[in-house]
């Protein structure tokens, strides 16, 4: 099945190239910098304008993906159609991509200093800090305790299961590479996340592709909490929405940070030098912060979306998941299908046993 | 030979450099090999816990094998933080089973359930693996299952790196000590000899002192040999002085003695007293001639022996001739002579010149102080292979025992009635002694001297 899932995965992923392609036909000039990502476009464009500012030589044809598509394409392509920068919040298909030998080196002052995790052989780059937060409806939780922990959580949703009965929604980790991610480590972090899974399934969790439409469902009403949504998502639609709350849990809160990394095979390996320079540097790394609803990993950033910001506020609890070998475990095929079986197994037990 | 310019410091530390340099490579080597080894073994070590941990986890669920990763055995890896990390399982079929696909396995390789280390190159880069095997014996699956496990180098190296350039830098340090202290422990070594050049050199010529004893023990025959030449030199000038006032007495003696006569004479009146006093100077003048005739001889086989380089004569050529010349000299006497040679051909390596001149000598004072009916043999012969003897008789008084030394030497004349110069047998002592010959003096069979004289020299 999971197979499946990839070809259909990858089939969406090639489609959505020829399209891309074909629409940037239209502009008559060449691109000189071709960028692969896994993140929003509108994450990723005042990053871009900011660096034609100070570039404006290079084109940038700037391509989206889901992180499993970004993953096979890298994989499927012709030499000569891989893009020069890929960019994913996938951590550990990015390592394996790293490992597979997709990636070149990248060596330069700038990235030192990055913190030893963010960092793989000088060749991936960890560039954001994105807490995986929880969310929740203001309103529904106004006379109840906040599960500010996983421990609360598992708690609080065997105590009160007709609350949260069909109103948790969590990633769908057979469709999200970043979903899947998040679920293995919280198998690595934490020794109760089997329960919670299990009491995740009992109140009949609904699953979902995208970040977005957990935190919208949660602000609206459809949904009282969200498990497992990028934190600076989050972050960025509370801004708007008073009726979203977010959950940094003290126990732990696991870190994800978007990996960039430069393809052995790029043809403008100068200009993806340059843009991934921009990216860590100070003035990068502001605009990340200032714009982009992203979270800053430079310790010098200033406002709300950085890290120092969120270390201040929320003391203690930051577990940034390492870039490294060990994240391709949960890659193997027969670990794979044997963690989405148990996955399985919890989280859809109510929907196959009445 | 040793080469003009030649410096024992310079040379010794060379040498020593060289010697450095030489065990330098060597160590170099094996610190290259032990660093080598240090960082393998320490990083092998984690990847066949890893490995371990891997194997453990294989088991067999519906007839299927399955494996669940262990995400330790991955993580613990990650000590090598830079390093790729590849592995792959094949089951007990051969078939892939999990990881990366078509993975190097060593030459031969036998399942076993020890680990196997090696090194193959793996997606362009080079790639320690260990492989290690576990035997599944279960009735749906019964065979080994094999597991390699593969992590690049750069921690290995890093650490290799670490090691050997730290102990090489070690190893310069003591060896570039060593070095200085070599070079030191030469300057000081060869100090003793710049001292003494340095007192050689400011010695005065008239300081005859031999040079101070130095408390360094390897240089004190250096300074006992340089006291023995010294002294041997001042005996020579010793001796050379006291020749010098002996000719010059016995010249003015005779020069005085000659000119009272003269003077005596220009007083004389009477004819005959004229003539007898004129005889007396004669004689007087005859005496002067010859021991000038002697000094000129002495100082000429003095020199020769000095500065002439030996060559091989006929001893018996030279003795006919000698004898020649002596006999036709002394035709008008009623001295007999009788010569015989054993052996024709003797031949001894010398100077002509010098040793006729002793013979001569030996001859004349055979002559002059025998009686006028001498009888004076000479008798050549070979004693072994390697020395040569002379022997002259003669039927004279002879030289009584106690007095033979004293013949010797130079101006001892031991009777004062005959004209000798007192000179003869001190240059024919100068010229065997030139030879590496010995001189001695016997008695006659008819009571007479007896002249012995061994040379060393073959016969033929």
């Amino acid at each position: 099945m999971n197979f499946l899932l990839q070809r259909f995965a990858l089939l969406i992923a090639l489609t959505t190239f020829a399209m891309m392609v074909h629409s940037t036909e239209t502009t008559d000039q060449s691109p000189s910098l071709v960028i692969f990502s896994a993140t929003d476009t509108a994450a990723m464009q005042p990053i871009i304008d900011a660096f034609k500012q100070i570039s404006p030589a290079i084109h940038i044809r700037y391509q989206e993906f889901q992180t499993n598509e970004l993953f096979h394409a890298i994989q499927q392509l012709p030499e000569d159609q891989l893009p020069d920068l890929v960019i994913s919040s996938a951590m550990d298909l990015q390592i394996k991509l790293v490992n597979d030998g997709y990636a070149q080196p990248f060596i330069d002052p700038i990235t030192e200093t990055l913190p030893r995790w963010a960092n793989w052989r000088n060749e991936a780059f960890g560039f954001t800090y994105e807490p995986v937060a929880m969310v929740y409806n203001k309103p529904a939780f106004q006379d109840m305790a906040l599960p500010n922990t996983h421990e609360k959580l598992a708690l609080a949703i065997r105590s009160n299961n007709d609350f949260f009965m069909n109103r948790i929604a969590t990633y769908d980790i057979r469709l999200s590479g970043v979903g899947y991610l998040f679920a293995t480590q919280d198998e690595i972090n934490s020794s109760i996340s089997s329960r919670l899974k299990e009491n995740l399934g009992r109140i009949v969790t609904k699953l979902d592709c995208c970040s977005s439409n957990i935190i919208e469902d949660t602000a609206s009403g459809k949904l009282v909490l969200g498990y497992n949504v990028i934190g600076s998502y989050a972050m960025k639609y509370a801004q708007t929405n008073p009726t979203i709350g977010i959950i940094f849990p003290e126990d732990y809160t696991l870190v994800m940070s978007r990996v960039a990394f430069i393809t052995r095979q790029a043809r403008h390996v100068e200009n993806a030098r340059s843009f991934l320079r921009y990216l860590l540097s100070m003035e990068g790394q502001q605009i990340i912060a200032d714009k982009s609803g992203l979270i800053a990993l430079h310790p010098s950033a200033k406002g709300a979306f950085t890290y120092s910001h969120l270390q201040r506020d929320y003391p203690l609890r930051f577990k940034p998941i390492p870039l490294g070998p060990a994240l391709m475990v949960y890659l193997d095929h027969l670990k794979q299908r044997r963690f989405i079986n148990e996955w399985n197994n919890a989280i859809l037990y109510d929907v196959f046993v009445p | 030979m040793t080469k003009a310019g030649y410096s024992l410091q310079q040379h010794l530390i060379t040498r020593t450099v060289l010697l450095m340099i030489i065990v330098f490579t060597v160590l170099s080597a094996g610190v290259w090999n032990y660093a080598r080894r240090a960082a393998d073994l320490s990083y092998n070590r984690l990847l066949n816990s890893a490995s371990l941990s891997i194997i453990e986890r294989i088991s067999v669920q519906e007839s299927q094998i399955d494996l669940d990763l262990p995400y330790a055995a991955l993580s613990m890896l990650e000590l090598a933080p830079d390093d790729k990390v590849y592995y792959e399982v094949i089951d007990h079929t051969g078939q892939h089973l999990t990881g990366y696909r078509k993975t190097p396995s060593p030459a031969n390789y036998q399942p076993h359930s020890d680990p196997q280390f090696f090194t193959a190159k793996y997606k362009g880069e080079a790639v320690s693996w260990v492989v290690q095997s576990k035997q599944l014996i279960a009735p749906a699956a019964n065979g080994w299952v094999v597991i390699k496990l593969g992590q690049t180098r750069n921690a290995r190296n890093e650490l290799f790196g670490e090691i050997f350039y730290s102990s090489l830098a070690t190893l310069s340090g003591i060896l570039l000590l060593t070095t200085l202290l070599v070079w030191l422990g030469v300057r000081r070594a060869l100090q003793p000899l710049s001292i003494i050049s340095e007192n050689l050199k400011n010695r005065s010529p008239n300081d005859l002192r031999p040079l101070k004893t130095p408390a360094i023990r390897e240089v004190v025959p250096l300074v006992n040999a340089i006291n023995n030449y010294q002294q041997q030199l001042l005996h020579n000038l010793d001796t050379m002085k006291v020749f010098i006032a002996d000719a010059s007495h016995q010249i003015r003696s005779s020069l005085g003695g000659i000119q009272g006569q003269l003077d005596v004479t220009l007083h004389a009146s009477d004819t005959e007293e004229i003539r007898s006093r004129l005889i007396n100077i004669r004689q007087q003048h005859k005496k002067l001639t010859r021991l000038t005739n002697q000094l000129l001889t002495h100082a000429l086989v003095t020199h020769r022996s000095d500065s002439i380089a030996p060559r091989s004569i006929s001893l018996n050529a030279l003795v006919e001739e000698l004898l020649t010349e002596t006999v036709r000299d002394q035709a008008h006497t009623q001295i007999d002579f009788s010569y015989s040679a054993k052996i024709d051909n003797i031949r001894i390596p010398g100077d002509k010149v010098s040793l006729k001149e002793a013979f001569k000598n030996l001859l004349e004072n055979a002559v002059r102080y025998g009686p006028d009916t001498n009888q004076i043999d000479i008798t050549l012969h070979p004693c072994d292979e390697h020395l040569v003897e002379i022997m002259i008789d003669d039927s004279g008084p002879g030289i009584p025992s106690h007095q033979r030394r004293q013949a010797m030497q130079r101006f001892s004349r031991l009777s004062s009635d005959v004209s000798g110069s007192g000179l003869g047998l001190a240059i024919v002592e100068t010229v065997i002694q030139a030879h590496q010959g010995t001189l001695k003096l016997d008695r006659s069979p008819s009571g007479g001297l007896r002249v012995l004289i061994r040379l060393p020299g073959t016969s033929l």
